[in-house]
Formats: structure tokens, sequence, C-alpha cells
């Protein structure tokens, strides 16, 4: 049945509709869960607060336990999902990038909007930055695909890549994931701030 | 209870299920015996020489020819701009990539068209969509393109208009019909319609 663009069930048109009714969905929730604080995000990384990790890896087990039930239904066909290429080099000296940006900025790109969209100067800085960067990315394209295009590894699956099957490593992904919002609940407990 | 405790209470033993139950490896776009039958029967695999002739001399990045023949027998002749994918190796996983993919129309080809056909419908079992057979294979080709005849005076327009079209496509692939024949109309009925290729594409997304 699904992926439901690809089976062409719905219109490509209808898909796009159905992204811009979830997007903004999804910016009303970052937005009403207090994402658009800058504040909130650098406290992953001070340890005062933990709800963007809790959250996020929420949502990826639950759209990752909710994929694999609808494939084990037949409701879905995991191989028409795309998966993101992986570029070893790009991915590793992109992750540093991003990940300073993410503590500098206190914002990763779709909160960003969400910071914007409610006139967050902050937000619209880190907005303007981010063009910037696209800006520069692409017209010193020349200087670094070679880098950008290296290490090629395909669309590897972890699951796969440690030999098991894609349950038990969400299962494991699972036990991970609530032992790593306990560390969290701890931190927030051992490093806390009043007024941020 | 504490959220935390009530998330995993859900959510472990949903783990333990996935993690139990054997992953549905089941390809459920696979073409079913029946369908299969009716579109062969189409016979929509099938491109004419004259669209891949067309193709090759405006250089078509869409074109991809694969040569399902032996390596000896590429090697000794192909067509422009071909590759070579022996039938015995199709299932290679080196070429999934090339098989499986939606940008680019895949022409197979062979002496006649009886392999070429096997890989269309081996690939088309897969659920595969870009891939196509050149119809008539190489021995057509040779005499449709490379060594076209003129028809009789008697003929249509339009079969002069295609005779035309071979001789000059023939001309431009190194073929040896350089006769000159009297001037005719070239109508635009010997220009092949090219079939856009049918286009799948995977979903996207992102954060």
């Amino acid at each position: 049945m699904g992926p439901l663009a690809i089976n062409e069930i719905i219109s490509e048109n209808t898909n796009l509709f159905l992204a811009f009714i979830i997007g903004i969905a999804f910016g009303f929730v970052l937005e009403s869960s207090g994402f658009s604080s800058s504040r909130k995000l650098a406290g992953v990384f001070y340890g005062y607060d933990t709800v963007v990790l809790k959250v996020f890896f929420t949502g990826a087990i639950t759209c990752m336990l909710g994929l694999l039930f609808f494939s084990l239904f037949g409701w879905i066909d995991l191989n028409l999902v795309y998966i993101n290429p992986t570029y070893l080099t790009s991915a590793i000296v992109g992750g540093i990038i991003m990940g300073a940006g993410f503590i500098i900025g206190g914002f990763c790109p779709g909160t960003s909007f969400c910071g914007a969209a409610i006139g967050k100067i902050d937000g619209i800085v880190f907005v303007v930055g981010l063009f910037l960067g696209v800006l520069i990315f692409g017209l010193g394209y020349n200087l670094w695909d070679g880098l950008y295009m290296a290490k090629n590894l395909g669309s590897p699956k972890i699951s796969e890549s440690l030999g098991m099957s894609d349950g038990l490593f969400a299962l494991i992904l699972i036990i991970v994931a609530l032992a790593m919002f306990t560390v969290g609940e701890w931190a927030e407990k051992k490093f806390p701030r009043e007024v941020y | 209870m504490k959220p935390r405790i009530l998330l995993a209470l859900f959510i472990i033993p949903l783990g333990l299920i996935i993690a139990a139950v054997p992953q549905n490896k089941t390809k459920p776009y696979k073409l079913t015996a029946v369908e299969m039958l009716s579109e062969a029967n189409t016979r929509t695999q099938f491109v004419t020489p004259e669209t891949v002739a067309d193709m090759i001399v405006n250089k078509d990045p869409l074109l991809q020819l694969i040569d399902v023949r032996s390596q000896e027998e590429f090697e000794k002749f192909n067509l422009p701009g071909s590759i070579n994918i022996p039938l015995t190796d199709l299932l290679s996983d080196q070429y999934t990539d090339i098989l499986n993919q939606d940008v680019k129309m895949n022409v197979f080809y062979s002496n006649a068209t009886i392999n070429a056909n096997e890989a269309w419908m081996i690939t088309r079992q897969l659920g595969y969509t870009n891939n196509y057979v050149l119809e008539g294979g190489l021995n057509y080709w040779f005499d449709a393109i490379l060594n076209p005849k003129a028809p009789a005076s008697t003929s249509s327009d339009e079969e002069f208009a295609k005779y035309d079209f071979r001789k000059g496509a023939g001309q431009a692939l190194g073929g040896g019909a350089a006769v000159q024949t009297e001037k005719m109309q070239v109508s635009d009925a010997a220009k092949p319609v090219i079939k856009a290729a049918a286009r799948k594409k995977k979903a996207s997304g992102g954060c």
C-alpha cells in the first residue's frame, strides 16, 4: 500500500499538501513546547534541560516502531522508503559544523524557523546565517566537492552493518533511549538553572 | 506514575514484539504472473531502432543502452554509449543501481530480441520500471539503420520519410548507406516520438 505518493494512491500535489499541514502542526508543537527558545536547546549541552533530547528521541522511536509495524502488516514497502546515502567524510565534517552551530546558535534548522516565525531576533539571525552558509557552500562547491562526495557507503542500515534484524536493533535503541532519558533527568537535577 | 515509566511500559513490549517477529521481506509490488503476461502482451517494452538512433544522434543523456550479450560479442561490436551486462550476470549486485533507478531509460539489446526480452522480464518481475528492449535487436538494427533499403517508388511519403531518417541516422552512426536518392520531403512523421520513461521517485524527507 504505502508509500502513498509513490504508489500513486495520492497525487504528488496531495502529498505536498499533506506535508504542508504536517509541517504547520510540527511547527506549532515545537513552538508550544518551548523549542523556539535557544536556551532550551542549548540546555541539552549544559545538562539543565534535556527536553529536546527526549522529544526528538521519542519521535524517532515512535516513527521507527510505526514503520516496522506497518511493514509487518504489509502497509508499507520499506524498500521504497528513501534512505539518505551516507557520504562518510562529509557526514563527519558536516556533523561537526552542525553541532558547533547548534551549541553557538542554540537552534537547529527547524527550530530556528520556529523562533524566527514568532519574531525572535536570534532566530532571525540564525536563519540569515543558515542561508549565508547555503550560499557559501553553493558558490564554493568546486572547492569541496571532492570532500563532499568522498566515501559513499550507499544507504547502509546500522542493523545490517551489525548483522542483526531491524526489530532487534529497534529494541536495543528503545532501551538505550530510555536509559538516556534517565541520565538526562539525572543531569537536570545535577545542573539546575532557575531562570532561563 | 511518572511519564517515563508509562512510556517504558508501553514502548518496551512493542520493541519486544518487533524484535521477536520475523521481518516482512515480501515485496508486494512484484508482478503476478497474470500481470506479467498482460504486460508482455501489450509489447510496450519495445523501443524502435529509430527512437534509439535518434536518441544516440542527439546524445540524449536519458538513454542507457545495455548489451546483454557476452563480453566477447560486446567487444566485437556494440552500439555507441552502451554498457555490457551479460545476461548471466544480470542479478549481480553491482548492476542493481543501474537496472533499478528512476532517471535513465535502459534499453536492453542482444542479437535478436530473445535475450534482451528475458532481461526485461526478469527486471520487470523485480518491480523495476525503467527498462526497455530494442525492437528487433541488433539484426534488425543492421537492416533498418545501418543498411536501410529504399522503399518502392509507389510507397507513401511516410515510408520515404522513414527511409531518409534511417539513412541519415545510419550515416551518423557509421553505416554504409551513403547512396544518394531523389530528394524527398521529410515530414515530421519520421521523427520518432520519444516516450518519457516512467518515473518512480522515492519519498524523501528530513529534519
